[in-house]
């Protein structure tokens, strides 16, 4: 399943982001390395702070000090966004990478109507009329449901899901080969979540764009990517195709977020959480990051729970597309 | 078994990434309380600090640091210019302006202090009333501070001070502290708005403590830096209130003070005869104190506020301390 | 537009309080303001003048009627901007005086102070967005500097280097004393050419608290998602600073304007005293002095609307740039 033979559209290698503070640095994102192929909608997913969210500001080179990016390369179409001038970001931002951010209530400038923050991202990428650059917006909100008399409207006329909506046409309105999308339905409720779902597939079916979708609800992932990669204290753990996930998880970690939660549909099974709270990432655990809560490190095999403590495991593949972080997976 | 993105043949035997980048050198003081160290930690603040305690210093040394007696006149040693017997020079009236300035300091800085203590009081007591106890207590003093903030401060001391018979020191104190403290109200209401709302207060209520013993011990002692910068605000905006009244002839005229010699300057054409001294000196002495509390003001802001502050870059001087700081993101 | 309103009323309660004020204070102080004054006078000033102990009775009170009876006759008075005699320009009404003087100080406030206000508020604006920068490093501690300094002070330094020394400027007035005022390209000029130094002092003295202000607002906005999704989308980047951080950034200091207005009237005064510039702020500090009562109520009077309609100004101008508050 993984799409070996064809150049991948995005390629994170060995990527580290640090947080300078006065006194230390902080990696929220550790030697992280991940591809998208065209076309394809890698999932990626974990508890809040885990730094998925670093991550995607990272794809968009976006972050702002003190976070930045300390290691790696992030290639796009062969292309190291790390190492772009200011100028060239510029023009590959939108037009090939665009993001959907979190919590749309803020990311629309208060003071500006919709349209007009439409036709601004239009003149920014292409010489256009300021009429043409309103009726493409205009179209661009009928395509994701929303009545184009609203390009006049200001962001808080809007409902949290209109604004959702906008936010993602936005991020469609260039047709780029990426989206980023860092929790786009967090803040919705599940109909709307459902719904906007519906659309982005039927939009991904048109248009052929490639996501990257971040979120916390591994169930909606499961449902809807083609990939899912795992994160936990800054570091990828497992990737699989999301039917091999669902049903052959083998990383702890992700077996504990599989049954936490409810699945939309299917049979009523008893939830279990994960014992514990992630760690604080200015002093991780030593060895496998996971291991304070982890049920399989329990220091009956002294050997394997030397392992665990002391080393960080790292990414191998034990099936075909499948990689998975772990001691005890591996075997003694 | 292929390792995926690992470039070395086995896993790094070091266990952590997290590095330690030296501490920067912080003076380590014990006994002194937090607020005090924070403060002398940040370079603004530690400058200004440094300022206003001069100016103390100078007002308390007083006696032994002027060379003359401010109010002796000798026509001889008129309108001359800076020299060693008299450091700042002479007025039209040969009194000496460095004793004038040194002499100056105790009655400026009384002035001031003395209303910003009187209007930090009344900004504190009335603004944490307004927002504890909100309902028309809140509109009434909301009222009240805004009527004030309206009518035009200089205009109003004026026209008051032009009613006084006598302008002695403490009428002075008076009708400063009493026009100056609607704007720190404001911001102490609203500060004191947001803490009345967090969940520790509540948690207070819920268990039956006390108004007042909420007043006095839950909230106000969160809100001991908001009231210290709004003081220090306070006395700089009393010190130039001051000053200037003096300099429109409105203060005590006999007195010594800062503003008075800047007054008899303006009066004598100090200016217009191209005698820079008599109003030079006075004058820095008024910048250089409000400098050095609008510093410790800054660095009051950015110990509370920690998005202002800057990481302290190693082994650089104050100076650059001060004003360097980092860039933007690509 | 409800909240206008409400503004609307606040103000006319404010100017009620500012005219009970004036009516109050001298009757309040210690000693008899009125009495002081008539005894300083000597009986030939005082037949002379008929109507003169009339008049301070009136505005100061001592006189037979009760205080309430004196209070509604001084409120009719007001409302008919019969604002008294003034004594030191007698027997010339207070409104005259102030008619004369008023313009003067409203364009110099009018002009110095917008420009203080959109100079200072760029310098903020560029100076947050480019952390670390030459106009952050430089051109910010200058401003804060300058603006340490006392107002008065200022001008005076401005008067000596640019008025005497350099002489590129007038050193007094608002024009040349021989010239007569009129619509004159004589006097238009002269009058121009008196009012830059005390413009571009009160510019400087001014502009160092707009560019902290913004400053620290602009630092706090521009960690808003907005501005990050505005970046993220590829616009180019000044747009970003000035239509989506700071057009953002600008609404707390302009509604700060309004409650500076305040003390830029006083530092007016101040600099039309030094420039012996004959507007409304030195003739307050010259009837003070002088101990003419009438024209300084009515100057405080005049100076209170003025505020009160800068910020009423401000207000709606609010109303314009924020479309949130429309709705609210």
């Amino acid at each position: 399943m993984s799409a070996v033979a064809t150049k991948p559209l995005l390629e994170l290698d060995q990527v580290s982001v640090d947080y300078v503070l006065a006194d230390r640095r902080v990696r929220a994102v550790d030697n992280v390395s991940l591809s998208i192929a065209q076309g394809e909608i890698l999932g990626l997913a974990g508890e809040s702070g885990c730094g998925k969210s670093t991550l995607a500001g990272a794809v968009l080179q976006i972050l702002k000090p003190p976070a930045e990016v300390s290691g790696g390369r992030i290639l796009f179409q062969g292309q190291d966004l790390v190492a772009m001038s200011r100028e060239q970001l510029r023009r590959v931002r939108w037009r090939h990478v665009s993001l959907v951010f979190q919590s749309a209530m803020n990311v629309l400038n208060p003071v500006m109507r919709v349209g007009d923050q439409f036709v601004d991202m239009f003149k920014a990428h292409d010489r256009i009329r300021k009429s043409d650059a309103l009726a493409r917006a205009g179209d661009l909100l009928e395509l994701v449901g929303i009545d184009r008399g609203r390009v006049r409207s200001y962001p808080h006329e809007l409902s949290g899901g209109m604004r959702q909506r906008v936010v993602i046409a936005m991020a469609l309105a260039l047709e780029p080969e990426l989206i980023v999308m860092d929790e786009p339905t967090t803040a919705l409720d599940v109909v709307v979540q459902r719904e906007i779902l519906q659309e982005l597939e039927v939009l991904k079916q048109r248009l052929g764009f490639a996501v990257l979708f971040i979120t916390h609800d591994l169930s909606l992932l499961v449902e809807f990517s083609d990939r899912i990669a795992i994160m936990y204290a800054g570091e990828i753990v497992e990737s699989a195709p999301s039917d091999v996930l669902f049903r052959h998880a083998r990383h702890p970690y992700t077996n504990g977020l599989m049954s936490s939660f409810p699945p939309l549909s299917g049979p009523i099974v008893p939830l279990t959480g994960i014992p514990g709270s992630p760690p604080d990432l200015a002093k991780p655990p030593s060895g496998c990051r996971f291991h304070p809560r982890c049920p399989q490190c329990t220091g009956i095999d002294s050997s394997l729970h030397r392992l665990q403590i002391s080393e960080r495991p790292v990414l191998r593949e034990i099936d075909a597309g499948h990689q998975v972080a772990c001691h005890w997976v591996e075997g003694p | 078994m292929q390792p995926i993105g690992a470039d070395e043949a086995a896993p790094s035997a070091v266990p952590l990434t997290v590095q330690q980048v030296p501490t920067a050198r912080r003076r380590r003081l014990p006994g002194l309380p937090l607020w005090l160290r924070l403060l002398l930690s940040n370079p603004k603040s530690r400058m200004g600090l440094m300022i206003v305690f001069g100016m103390f210093a100078v007002g308390v040394l007083a006696p032994w640091l002027a060379t003359h007696d401010p109010t002796a006149y000798s026509l001889l040693d008129a309108k001359q210019s800076p020299s060693w017997n008299h450091f700042f020079g002479t007025t039209d009236q040969g009194t000496d302006i460095w004793s004038q300035v040194v002499w100056g300091t105790r009655n400026s800085l009384f002035l001031g202090f003395a209303a910003a203590t009187l209007a930090t009081v009344l900004a504190a007591t009335l603004g944490i009333l307004a927002a504890y106890c909100g309902g028309w207590v809140d509109d009434l003093i909301n009222f009240a501070t805004n009527v004030f903030l309206v009518i035009p401060t200089i205009p109003l001391l004026i026209v008051t001070s032009s009613y006084l018979k006598s302008r002695g020191s403490l009428s002075m104190v008076l009708i400063l502290g009493l026009t100056l403290w609607a704007f720190e109200a404001r911001i102490l209401r609203a500060q004191a708005l947001t803490l009345r709302n967090r969940d520790f207060i509540l948690a207070a209520r819920v268990a039956g403590e006390p108004t007042w013993r909420i007043v006095v011990y839950e909230l106000m002692p969160n809100m001991i830096s908001r009231i210290a910068a709004a003081f220090v605000l306070v006395f700089y905006i009393s010190l130039l209130t001051a000053a200037g009244l003096q300099f429109l002839g409105l203060g005590d005229m006999n007195s010594q003070s800062w503003g008075v010699t800047l007054y008899w300057a303006q009066v004598n054409s100090a200016v217009l005869q191209g005698e820079w001294w008599p109003f030079l000196f006075p004058g820095v002495a008024l910048a250089l104190t409000v400098l050095g509390l609008v510093l410790i003001l800054a660095g009051l802001d950015e110990v509370s506020n920690p998005r202002l502050r800057k990481p302290p870059k190693q082994g650089r001087g104050m100076i650059s301390g001060l004003f360097l700081g980092h860039g933007r993101a690509k | 537009m409800r909240w206008l309103l409400r503004r609307c009323c606040f103000y006319v309660f404010a100017l009620w309080v500012a005219v009970t004020l004036n009516f109050l204070l001298p009757r309040l102080m210690p000693g008899d303001p009125a009495g002081g004054m008539l005894a300083r006078m000597s009986s030939a000033q005082i037949a002379s003048n008929p109507g003169i102990i009339e008049t301070y009775r009136r505005m100061l009170g001592g006189g037979d009627q009760s205080l309430l009876e004196a209070y509604f006759s001084y409120l009719g008075q007001i409302a008919r901007l019969d604002f008294g005699i003034s004594t030191s320009n007698y027997p010339t009404n207070v409104s005259e005086v102030i008619g004369r003087t008023l313009p003067y100080s409203i364009f110099l406030v009018g002009v110095a102070f917008i420009l203080a206000f959109v100079i200072g508020t760029t310098i903020g604006m560029v100076a947050a967005w480019r952390r670390g920068g030459t106009v952050d490093n430089v051109v910010v501690p200058t401003m804060l500097a300058l603006g340490a300094f006392p107002a008065f002070f200022t001008s005076l330094v401005a008067v000596y280097f640019f008025g005497l020394k350099l002489g590129w400027f007038p050193l007094q007035h608002a024009y040349d004393t021989e010239l007569t005022p009129g619509f004159n390209y004589a006097f238009l000029e002269s009058a121009f050419r008196h009012a830059q130094l005390p413009i571009i002092v009160i510019t400087l003295a001014f502009a160092g608290g707009w560019v902290l202000n913004m400053r620290t607002v602009m630092i706090n906005t521009i960690e808003e998602d907005y501005v990050a999704m505005a970046e993220a989308k590829g616009l180019p980047d000044r747009r970003v600073m000035t239509r989506y951080a700071g057009r953002n950034a600008i609404l707390p200091p302009l509604n700060g304007f309004a409650a500076q207005f305040a003390g830029a009237v006083g530092g007016l005064v101040f600099i039309e005293f030094v420039f012996s510039y004959p507007g409304a702020g030195f003739t307050l500090q010259q009837a003070a002095l002088g101990s003419d009562y009438p024209l300084t109520q009515g100057l405080l009077l005049v100076f209170a609307v003025c505020v009160i309609v800068a910020n009423f100004v401000m207000d709606l101008l609010n109303v314009v740039l924020d479309p949130r508050v429309r709705t609210a």
